[in-house]
């Protein structure tokens, strides 16, 4: 049973990421918080007396339904099924070859040093804003997946899918997100 | 898929991994600099989860409390409270064998009561001229007194 101090460590460390990855899905700054909050609030009422290491992927969990939630209430829930649903291809654009891509930005990345402060606050800003272009389903299991840091299976019992479809939606947020950074200036 | 890109494949897999950890990082980065009063509503928002989850938490022992003191609430009653107990909840079975003895012995009594009225009512009856010309009649005519 997680502690009191346990819990409120645990929702300081992923209350941010929670807040951003609502806000990406919702695009409003106070609905996001809404929504954070009221998954904090079922968290605590009803899965508290859970071990530490579950909370994560139940934090997950509920964190999407009560977007969903937002979403139903909010009477989109036609936009929020196509969001939802998207399984677009992602083009299988046969010139652009994200192997060498990928190895450009990781050079990029990693000649980085503390005298490029301000490209790097406009490479964060850059990444931020393509994150939020993803296809909601994309982005949610890039983010689920290497943003908390939850494995594919995981990832696949929070977004209620197939491990298949996390990999595909992984890969494919992979691709665009390279692609985008790369036609945005990040080159080596 | 081509011979290359199968052979470069898991150079592609390692290096989409750590881009993609590269750019979580990133996001982590930018999120640590959330404008104050996001975070202020975050923090605010975390305390009241916190305090309903020990709400929910001292909630619980004390309805099994309360629970456990109503189920014990018979123990005032006498010296031998499990003696009690146990007569209480075998009452209940008692009195239905009671009731169901009663209820066979009134009706038995009422059958012998109906077969005595049928034999009262046939003894005092007129003997009908029939009856001489029946065999087994005047076979229990003929037999002695007691």
């Amino acid at each position: 049973m997680a502690t009191d101090k346990e819990l409120s460590d645990f929702l300081r460390s992923a209350e941010k990421r929670a807040f951003k990855r609502t806000t990406y899905a919702v695009r409003d700054d106070d609905a996001a918080l809404d929504i954070v909050q009221d998954a904090m609030i079922r968290l605590a009422e009803n899965y508290a007396d859970r071990p530490m290491a579950e909370l994560p992927l139940i934090f997950g969990r509920i964190l999407s339904n009560a977007t969903m939630d937002w979403f139903r209430r909010q009477k989109v829930r036609r936009a929020a099924v196509l969001n939802f649903s998207d399984l677009e291809a992602a083009g299988e654009d046969g010139d652009f070859d994200l192997l060498a891509t990928l190895e450009a930005i990781d050079g990029s990345w990693a000649s980085q040093g503390p005298a490029d402060r301000l490209s790097r606050e406009q490479t964060l800003a850059l990444i931020d804003a393509e994150v939020a272009e993803l296809p909601t389903r994309q982005r949610e299991a890039f983010l689920l997946r290497y943003w908390e840091e939850l494995d594919t299976a995981e990832t696949a019992q929070v977004m209620g899918c197939s491990v298949g479809s996390v990999k595909t939606h992984c890969s494919r947020a992979v691709h665009a997100l390279a692609k985008a950074l790369a036609a945005k200036g990040l080159k080596p | 898929m081509n011979p290359m890109t199968r052979a470069r494949r898991p150079d592609l897999d390692a290096l989409q991994a750590r881009f993609a950890r590269r750019v979580a990082a990133g996001l982590s980065e930018r999120s640590g600099a959330l404008p104050h009063d996001i975070g202020e509503r975050l923090r605010v928002a975390r305390e009241q989860a916190v305090a309903r989850a020990r709400q929910t938490r001292l909630a619980q022992p004390a309805a099994a409390r309360q629970l456990s003191v109503q189920s014990q609430g018979h123990l005032a009653l006498g010296e031998s409270p499990s003696l009690w107990q146990r007569f209480a909840s075998v009452l209940p079975l008692m009195l239905l064998v009671l009731g169901l003895v009663l209820i066979q012995h009134l009706h038995e009594q009422a059958e012998i009561h109906a077969a005595a009225e049928v034999d009262a009512a046939l003894l005092a009856d007129d003997l009908p001229p029939e009856a001489y010309g029946d065999p087994g009649f005047v076979a229990f005519l003929k037999q002695p007194e007691p």
